[in-house]
């Protein structure tokens, strides 16, 4: 996986013949170079030597799980869109056509691993069970940050890109440090009769836009030298906005990994189960200390940046059917009934599931609190802060000195959200 | 009590919070064998080993952004940013993350990263070695900003920044770096709170507030200035970011002349914000109107230049002189 | 059965205008959550909008091709169903849907998931509006053009509401003091109860001299003016220490000045025709003025006080030098911030404490109690302690009652308290009434000492005078000390010379070290 070729100067040639293929490339639709795939778009199941195991591993009812997951986050997509079309939310960030690549990876990963998505990483946040309407908070601007991480391990969403790269490699140094400790303490805990916890990696999501970014780069710098335990999902959906990722990178994606020391493996992004294999592999790998590793998953952005682009204006429609024709469910729903382990009255199930989530994520939607400004004074500082304080003061006579009826809403509002003012006991 | 230089001073304050603080680190560039490029982490390696004490790579950005990654795991990490000019890199993960990870997660993470900051200028150095960006980081809410002047300050100010829950720039006068002092390292006494200004030297004409490397060169402008019958009173700000208004407030209102300097240009610099808010607290205590010294607006000149750039003690008395005059 | 209309959402991030670019519903169709209604052009791109309603559309409200501002209401739909809902199938011809795609999520070859059922929760929102908060994508919101109407004016003068009770995200003790400072931005502190008064000595010194007005002095310690007024005063050559001040934060105003310099202009106009000319008629040269109200009052009270009681005044020049020390410590101490404190406050202090052990001096003269032929001396054991004041209305004794009681910061409210009513010439008759014991505080009007009269119903009195600096020998030495010579009389009748001695040196004694207060 990833070419061995490597130039033997920097004034080599094949840098174009490079271009060439990865426009070729981005028109086929097809890799030039190989990528790790075990379920074709016709659904039928292959082997691949190093992850045949991992998918053997996988018993029916986590198949059909995997189907089951990538319907419902495309089901929350299409809903989430509709209530942006409807008002109801300011932007909406649809995946839909990478649900594999985020169904596969999620579910490959473990309760203690810590994950960094950007803002696009819905179908990984069902996976880590975050309540889908938790996310609509910050599209509906309520929130920048609609859940509590440390619940589900699961960080929010990081609009700068690439900035949380970063914070993901001194995560897992944190994590070394921990463990460390921990080993030292090993005995001891056995002896007291303490469960050892098991060891945690850190997963970072990022786009193949995002990989231009500095920080991406500084941070696989890091985690090379200290081989920290992160791995870094790079989910190369071939456009950032309208620019193709021919513009981002030369070669794949996965390659550069190598120039930093440590593995890069490409992988079909929709192909749930190579997918899963591929990261419980990478995760494993890095939960054992051995460093870092990129996936780049393969796939496509069918749907639009968000719901204020417009594709038209930069793309071939014949390129999105190209890629329709790839559907992750698709393959997954023709292998799922070929083998008997799925009929008609599961994909039914399926649905009514997936309308169930859709009508609860409109109601909640609907019932998103108004947030108070009071408590945005309380949230810039833990600790007490001298000039926040007078500012609120401020602003509470302010409010109180109008006549309207407004001002009564406001102080009313202002009681209700009283915040608790001693974060020491956090 | 013992006599150190305000760079022994860190050094001692370092090493206390490595031993208070078992999931305190430090990170930064040449800071483990080398022991800092002003010696300032001398010695820590040795002593706490380099998973406690880490050379990280030359890469600013990265630096402060993993130290968030280890903070949200709940380390606290000192980063060490080489030289002022420097800091602009890491200026996204500071103004975009690390203020901001507080308010964005509604209250449910914190990040209590310190970073350390040699500034300021004065040592003759070349380009991007002596800037004085502190107001554009003060302008960012949800930063936490704070410069000792003296080795007392110095010791006990870098281990209050790290007992801190939100994040903490550490700006360090790096002119002063050898500058001697008494150090009491059993009991802060007035140094207590990190977030409040010194009324460093009483006066009754005038109140002349500065921070960092400037306050020694107020405290010569005091002196010679009471040769000439004027009674300046001198206050060291201490922390730019909450700055303590109610002590320059008293002390405005018992001399009605306030001269702010500060190294940074004075076009944008903190010095406005002062002027500004003092002149809505204490107008009608004001007998003549703030005066500013600071840097010219130009990019940080030659070494060659740069006492004529620098506020010196003529500066300040030049803007004393200005204020008393009304 | 309810009609909801949907309004234009903005679907991009600002837009303010769409056109209705075809219409896929007509009056009498179902529809179902979600089902598209129509497309629209923005000036991004064209896009379908779904049905936040389930129900029958009642009416087109816009017709095709016209272009209409975001919140426009576009369509009605009645939440009754008149027909079955259609069976479960792409809500739009996907060839159609996928040339057109702008903006809209659909993965066509995977299965749609059919339509919701009618949710009476959505069908119940009136105009497309959540029960929970205002609309989300409603355009860019306009600039209010008018002004809100206000309950009052921010600055109520000398206000310092605790609106710091209502701040939050705050621990308690900061928000105090900031809540405070908050309202600094237009309640300013610069009252005359604000802290941190000049450290020079107030009473004694030249630049705080205050005027009748403000003569309760020794309270009033930097003048407090706006810059132009300072400037104003400086080219007229007026000391502003001179001018009675009557803005809102007790600072001298444009006005001030103006009345200010038009009476010394009438005074040095009357002063050059003062004098009569010689040769005019003497009647002409007799000014005659009616006497009555307070001049009355205070003629009789003096007359009274002069003649009943034999006045004997002793003198006692006093090194005041730690009672200034003593002074500027307060004003620098958090305990006081905000209260004015001045020398007069260690003095008020000072003759309750000498009076507790010379009780005669806090006592009066009775002729004839109840009718019998003997007098009695009345010993009263609480101080109503008196300070004479100079006010608009004239010459008033308003006394602070039960002042043995009160502590150091609650004598000097109480003084600062006297000091403001009476600069403000409101003091009430109450207040003057039942004094023990007075102060006469002539040091604020520049004089060294005196022979006070003695307040009528009391039996002494305390000139309080310039406290300057002076040459004084201390341990053999010659040094600058501050120095203040104390005055009082008292009524011979109650108080023989040897008592008043003894209250007068305890006096000085306190002033002279006012640790001993501390016994």
């Amino acid at each position: 996986m990833g070419a061995t070729h490597l130039p033997s100067t920097e004034f080599d040639g094949t840098g174009m013949d490079d271009q060439l293929e990865a426009e070729a490339e981005a028109q086929l639709g097809a890799p030039a170079e190989p990528m790790v795939q075990l379920l074709d778009p016709d659904g039928t199941l292959g082997s691949d030597p190093v992850f045949s195991k991992y998918a053997e591993k996988l018993d029916p009812d986590t198949l059909r799980g995997f189907y089951a997951d990538m319907a419902k986050i495309r089901r929350f997509d299409v809903e989430a869109t509709a209530l942006q079309r409807q008002g109801q939310l300011a932007l909406w960030v649809p995946l839909t056509g990478q649900e594999a690549a985020q169904i596969g990876s999620g579910r490959a990963s473990q309760p203690q691993d810590y994950i960094f998505p950007t803002y696009r990483e819905h179908g990984v946040a069902l996976t880590r069970n975050v309540d889908l309407a938790e996310l609509l908070r910050q599209f509906r601007g309520v929130s920048n940050g609609g859940w509590n991480p440390k619940d589900t391990n699961f960080h929010l969403y990081t609009l700068v890109l690439a900035a949380q790269t970063p914070h993901a490699v001194g995560y897992a140094m944190g994590i070394q440090r921990d463990q460390k400790l921990a080993a030292a303490n090993a005995v001891a805990s056995v002896e007291a009769g303490q469960a050892v916890e098991p060891n945690a990696a850190v997963m970072v999501y990022f786009g193949d836009g995002a990989s231009s970014e500095g920080d991406v780069h500084e941070s696989m710098v890091f985690a090379a030298s200290y081989q920290a335990p992160v791995v870094f999902f790079c989910q190369n959906n071939h456009w950032a906005i309208s620019v193709p990722s021919s513009v981002q990178t030369r070669i794949p994606l996965a390659n550069r990994a190598k120039g930093y020391g440590f593995p890069g493996i490409r992988v079909d992004g929709n192909d749930v189960i190579a997918v899963h294999a591929v990261t419980e592999w990478a995760l494993e790998r890095a939960r054992e200390g051995h460093g870092p590793v990129l996936i780049e998953a393969f796939t496509y952005r069918v749907g639009a940046h968000t719901t204020a682009d417009d594709p038209t204006k930069y793309r071939e429609s014949a390129e999105e059917s190209l890629w329709r024709a790839k559907d992750p469910l698709a393959r997954l729903e023709k292998y799922l009934r070929a083998q008997g382990l799925a009929d008609d009255s599961f994909f039914e199930q399926v649905k009514a599931d997936g309308d169930e989530l859709a009508a609860y994520v409109r109601k909640t939607t609907h019932d998103l609190e108004t947030p108070d400004i009071r408590t945005a004074f309380a949230n810039t500082y833990v600790e007490a802060h001298p000039l926040v304080a007078e500012e609120l003061a401020w602003f509470e006579e302010y409010s109180a000195g109008f006549a309207d009826e407004a001002s009564a809403d406001e102080a009313s509002a202002g009681e209700a959200h009283r915040v608790q003012t001693d974060r020491a006991a956090r | 009590m013992t006599t150190m230089t305000i760079a022994k001073a860190i050094n001692e304050g370092l090493r206390a919070t490595l031993n208070n603080n078992p999931r305190s680190l430090l990170m930064g560039e040449d800071i483990g064998a080398l022991g800092g490029v002003y010696r300032v982490t001398d010695g820590l390696i040795a002593e706490f080993g380099a998973d406690r004490v880490v050379d990280t790579p030359l890469a600013e950005s990265g630096i402060i952004g993993t130290a968030i990654g280890l903070s949200l795991r709940g380390y606290q990490p000192v980063c060490e940013i080489q030289f002022d000019g420097f800091v602009f890199p890491g200026f996204n993960q500071i103004t975009t993350q690390l203020a901001k990870m507080h308010s964005r997660s509604n209250g449910n993470l914190t990040v209590p990263v310190v970073i350390r900051i040699p500034y300021g200028g004065g040592i003759g150095s070349i380009e991007h070695h002596s800037e004085s960006p502190e107001a554009l980081f003060a302008h960012t809410a949800g930063l936490r900003i704070i410069t000792p002047s003296n080795p007392h300050d110095a010791y006990w100010m870098i281990q209050q920044a790290v007992d801190c829950q939100d994040p903490v720039i550490v700006f360090e006068p790096k002119r002063r770096y050898w500058l001697k002092g008494e150090v009491d390292t059993e009991t802060p006494g007035a140094s207590a709170d990190p977030f409040k200004a010194h009324v460093l030297r009483e006066g009754t004409d005038a109140t002349v507030v500065v921070y960092g490397p400037l306050v020694p060169v107020a405290l010569a402008a005091a002196e010679a200035a009471a040769e000439d019958g004027h009674s300046v009173e001198v206050i060291d700000l201490r922390s730019i970011s909450p700055i303590d208004f109610d002590t320059v407030t008293a002390s405005v209102r018992k001399t009605g002349r306030l001269v702010v300097a500060h190294e940074a240009p004075t076009f944008g610099g903190i010095g406005g914000e002062i002027a500004a808010r003092i002149s809505e607290r204490a107008f009608h205590s004001l007998e003549a109107p703030v005066i500013r010294v600071g840097g010219f607006h130009m990019p940080y000149p030659v070494a060659k230049v740069e006492e004529d750039y620098l506020p010196d003690i003529d500066r300040i008395l030049e803007a004393l002189d200005r204020a008393l005059a009304y | 059965m309810t009609l909801n209309k949907f309004n234009l959402p903005d679907v991009g991030e600002g837009l303010t205008e769409a056109e209705i670019v075809a219409w896929k519903v007509k009056a009498g169709d179902t529809v179902a959550v979600n089902d598209v209604l129509c497309e629209i052009e923005t000036a991004k791109s064209l896009v379908e909008l779904p049905s936040p309603f389930a129900g029958t559309v009642t009416e087109l409200l816009v017709p095709e091709g016209v272009t209409v501002d975001v919140g426009t209401p576009i369509i009605s739909v009645s939440d009754a169903v008149d027909a079955p809902a259609p069976a479960a199938a792409a809500p739009a011809p996907a060839p159609v849907a996928q040339e057109q795609a702008a903006g809209q999520e659909q993965a066509s070859a995977a299965p749609m998931y059919g339509t919701l059922p009618a949710d009476d929760s959505d069908a119940g929102e009136p105009a497309g509006r959540p029960a929970g908060g205002p609309l989300v994508g409603s355009g860019p919101k306009a600039d209010a053009v008018k002004r809100r109407r206000r309950i009052s004016a921010p600055a109520a003068a000398g206000h310092e509401a605790p609106s710091a009770a209502t701040a939050t995200g705050a621990a308690a003790p900061v928000v105090e003091r900031a809540g405070v400072e908050a309202h600094d931005i237009w309640i300013n502190p610069d009252a005359a109860s604000s802290p941190a008064d000049a450290a020079t000595g107030p009473a004694g010194s030249v630049e705080a001299r205050p005027t009748f007005g403000g003569a309760i002095s020794g309270l009033v310690g930097k003048v407090l003016a706006k810059p132009p007024v300072r400037k104003i005063a400086r080219d007229l050559g007026i000391n502003l220490a001179d001018v009675v001040p009557t803005g809102a934060r007790g600072e001298v105003t444009r006005e001030d000045l103006v009345s200010y310099q038009a009476q010394r202009d009438a005074e040095v106009d009357k002063a050059d025709s003062f004098w009569g000319k010689s040769g005019r008629p003497q009647e002409q040269r007799i000014e005659r003025i009616p006497v009555k109200g307070v001049r009355k009052a205070t003629a009789k009270a003096m007359v009274e006080s002069a003649f009943a009681a034999p006045h004997v005044s002793i003198f006692v020049d006093v090194d005041a030098s730690r009672t200034m020390e003593f002074v500027k410590r307060l004003k620098a101490s958090r305990d006081f911030e905000g209260i004015k404190v001045s020398p007069l406050l260690i003095l008020a202090k000072a003759v309750i404490w000498a009076a507790a052990r010379n009780p005669s001096v806090n006592a009066t003269w009775v002729d004839n109690p109840d009718g019998s032929d003997s007098a009695e001396i009345h010993v009263k054991h609480f101080m109503n302690l008196g300070i004479a004041a100079a006010t608009p209305r004239g010459l008033m004794v308003p006394n602070i009652k039960n002042a043995q009681d009160l502590s150091l910061k609650q004598l000097a409210l109480a003084l600062n308290e006297l000091a403001t009513t009476a600069r403000a010439g409101k003091t009430q008759p109450a207040q003057m009434r039942g004094g023990t014991l007075t102060v006469t505080n002539i040091g604020a009007l520049g004089i060294d000492t005196g022979t006070p009269i003695i307040n009528p119903g009391e039996v002494a009195i305390v000139a309080f005078g310039t406290i300057k600096q002076k040459p004084w020998v201390l341990d053999g030495e010659v040094i600058p000390r501050w120095i203040t010579t104390l005055g009082g009389s008292f009524d011979h009748r109650v108080v023989d010379g040897d008592l008043s001695a003894r209250f007068m040196a305890d006096v000085a004694a306190i002033l002279e070290e006012p640790a001993l207060l501390l016994d």
